[in-house]
């Protein structure tokens, strides 16, 4: 993991597309047709977010174990990006805004040489955060996002999403039949699915003599685990584990019982030590930390480097999610975005990308090029039982307000 | 020529003519050119954008999204919840500990620094202190938890010596150990420049007249070394009241201060109204503790 993450630290380097040269509506023009960048002009450094100048300059000074720098450094450099976003903004660029590990530098570069145009990621750590920033306008640059289903959902209800043109798009039709046509987005309008996943327990078998089977071991075992579990920094994963596990929905809107899994919580958080959602990595196989709440992908990752890491979807069920890319209304360059979401969508692309990065693709032709040894991974692809338990988050409208203010009394407490 | 005689009338220069008296539109436009970037610069990055907070703050619960509420007090009215105030408790605490805890551990450094050490020394080891500060203050506070984490740097260190290991990391203890170490440096620095411009012959004196070393100190150094105290004092506190990194990184899931709280309220549940009340108390709090550094830790510098 820590590898990996620093190696997307590097600041790249990429030609630019001189501002005007692409009229509007213009196909995305391949390589050749700009020899103006190689006149005497030197590459430009695209600017890189604070976070991974940091992480990279982390990676360079310190020999410390600093596996953990994805968390908190987000924390501190969302207002930073903003900045770097919406200023450089090109008709040249495609900017990305995405979970940390949906893209690596080998998709990006393959997408600059098709197509001539620079990619630029920035990083996020919540679909709370990133709607945070879109709404406050910094992410006017952004022309493809990765929000969460029931993030879609909001997202669309806000009227944030431009409706996809199915005309410009390759491969929808080869989805597996759950995607295509998801309760969260229907008939795939605004959104097109890249990645589903399932939420659960990770833990270091070395560490702990228990094997957590359900959410409720949580509690049951909570003085083993003492100061020795993360949860994800996630309220509606958070709360809804919470919910489940005294057998209500994930989406409930019933004040009462949110308040019952408020109080379960707070019950819990003294053993908690700390909630967040990447960077565990280093302090549970140290065995600092026994256990952590995790979403699949980074579980998995996880659990291929090392045996003694198990991943678990609890028995009573968890949420199974699907992330996805959009195309916000206010994105400057939605060409690049369409060329980008066919570029993943080509089956020899995607399964490349899932070999490398390790989460459940949707695209069916992708998933039969995977390595035997991925495909039948049921921690990548869980068996139908467990799936059956499972369930999506969706929006839960007012109730939204009380889950928010219980989630910062439990920050708080 | 002999310093004693005066230079006579004939050995000076002739004065020059004296200069044209400064046209009226001068007067005005100096200024402006000297003060004018900087001041944009202030009333747009500065004062615009906390005119924009303090509004925020009189929308009761506004959420990005949805219709403004009307304007009302309900933001502040909601901090008075116990939640709020043992946040507000908590953060405060933090500030005055790790003030605290910089004075009594930079005032000797200091005292010795700028008294006891052979002088060519000196600047050496005020670079010395001050290096930290060249790097970010997140790998600092990453460093710190590489130390203080169960099986960390001062965990094995105390295994080691056959002492009780501590499990200090995401506890108060952290934040208070990660905060004080921060800011010491800035502690050192000011109380370093307060006692280099000690009277030493106000402590001989004192000696002769049969003080004790302690009495001395007590009787004559700090009082002469007040205002550094409170200018080191309070710039601590300013700092360390807003800072996020710190409590970020090594509170984990306990020690919410002010500013992870506002953090939380913008970006992760996004109720700006509450999150830019308690930004305003914030700027308060940081305001009053200025307007007393201003007042009480200056006279240091305009006795220089």
């Amino acid at each position: 993991m820590t590898v990996r993450n620093v190696s997307r630290c590097f600041v790249r380097l990429a030609p630019t597309r001189l501002p005007g040269c692409m009229p509007e509506g213009h196909s995305i023009p391949m390589k050749h047709h700009y020899p103006q960048r190689s006149l005497g002009r030197s590459p430009r450094v695209v600017s890189t977010s604070r976070r991974r100048f940091l992480q990279a300059s982390a990676a360079a000074l310190s020999g410390l174990a600093l596996s953990n720098c994805r968390r908190g450094i987000s924390d501190v450099q969302t207002g930073s990006t903003s900045n770097n976003g919406t200023a450089s903004a090109q008709p040249g660029t495609l900017h990305i805004y995405t979970w940390a590990d949906y893209t690596d530098e080998g998709l990006a570069q393959l997408f600059t040489e098709r197509t001539g145009i620079e990619v630029v990621i920035d990083i996020y750590d919540s679909n709370e955060v990133m709607l945070a920033k879109m709404q406050a306008g910094g992410g006017d640059a952004y022309s493809i996002i990765y929000p969460s289903d029931y993030m879609v959902e909001e997202m669309i209800e806000l009227g944030m999403l431009s409706e996809l043109d199915h005309s410009k798009l390759q491969g929808l039709d080869t989805l597996f039949p759950q995607w295509q046509n998801p309760s969260y987005d229907p008939g795939n309008a605004h959104s097109i699915p890249m990645s589903w996943g399932t939420t659960g327990l990770l833990y270091n078998t070395t560490q702990l003599e228990i094997e957590p089977e359900d959410w409720s071991d949580l509690w049951d075992y909570q003085d083993l685990l003492f100061r020795r579990m993360t949860l994800l920094d996630d309220m509606r994963e958070v709360i809804g584990a919470s919910l489940r596990s005294l057998g209500y929905s994930y989406n409930s809107t019933n004040p009462d019982e949110i308040e019952a899994a408020y109080q379960l919580l707070v019950d819990l958080k003294p053993a908690i030590a700390s909630f967040q959602s990447f960077g565990w990595e280093d302090q549970l196989l140290s065995g600092d930390l026994a256990l952590v709440m995790a979403y699949s992908v980074d579980a998995i990752a996880a659990t291929l480097e090392d045996p003694s890491l198990i991943y678990v979807v609890p028995k009573s069920g968890s949420s199974l999610w699907t992330d996805t890319m959009v195309i916000p209304k206010s994105a400057p360059n939605p060409e690049a975005a369409y060329a980008w979401m066919n570029l993943f969508y080509e089956p020899q692309v995607s399964a490349d990308v899932v070999s490398r990065l390790f989460f459940a693709t949707p695209i069916q032709p992708a998933f039969e090029l995977l390595p035997e040894d991925l495909q039948t991974n049921d921690d990548l692809f869980p068996p139908d039982e467990i799936l059956a338990k499972c369930e999506g988050i969706a929006p839960v409208g007012e109730a939204i307000e009380l889950y928010d203010r219980l989630w910062t009394e439990l920050a708080s407490a | 020529m002999s310093t004693s005689t005066p230079p006579s009338p004939s050995t000076l220069q002739p004065s020059p003519p004296p200069a044209p008296p400064p046209r009226r539109w001068l007067r005005w436009v100096q200024p402006l050119l000297l003060l004018g970037p900087s001041g944009l610069w202030l009333v747009v990055l500065l004062v615009l954008p906390t005119l924009l907070i303090l509004d925020l703050s009189f929308l009761p619960g506004l959420r990005p999204g949805a219709a403004p509420p009307d304007y009302g007090l309900g933001n502040y009215l909601q901090l008075l919840n116990k939640t709020y105030r043992d946040v507000i408790g908590r953060s405060l605490g933090f500030a005055l500990i790790t003030t605290t805890a910089c004075l009594i551990l930079g005032f000797p450094v200091s005292y010795w620094i700028a008294l006891k050490s052979p002088k060519r020394w000196r600047v050496l080891l005020l670079i010395a202190f001050v290096l930290p500060l060249w790097t970010s203050s997140l790998l600092r506070a990453y460093a710190w938890v590489s130390i203080l984490r169960p099986t960390g740097v001062l965990n094995s260190l105390l295994s080691f010596v056959h002492l009780p290991t501590q499990d200090w990391l995401y506890t108060e203890v952290a934040v208070g150990i990660g905060l004080s170490y921060s800011f010491l440096p800035y502690m050192v620095l000011i109380l370093y420049a307060s006692l280099e411009k000690l009277d030493l012959r106000l402590l001989e004196a004192s000696a002769d007249l049969g003080a004790t070393p302690l009495q001395t100190f007590w009787k004559v150094t700090v009082p002469q070394t007040l205002p550094g105290i409170a200018a080191g004092s309070l710039l601590v506190f300013i700092t360390s009241l807003g800072d996020f990194v710190v409590p970020e990184l090594l509170g984990g899931a306990s020690s919410t201060t002010m500013s992870r709280l506002i953090y939380n309220q913008f970006l992760r549940v996004r109720n700006w109204g509450l999150g830019a009340a308690l930004s305003m108390l914030l700027i308060l709090a940081v305001s009053i503790a200025i307007a007393l550094l201003m007042k009480y830790g200056d006279r240091n510098a305009t006795k220089a």
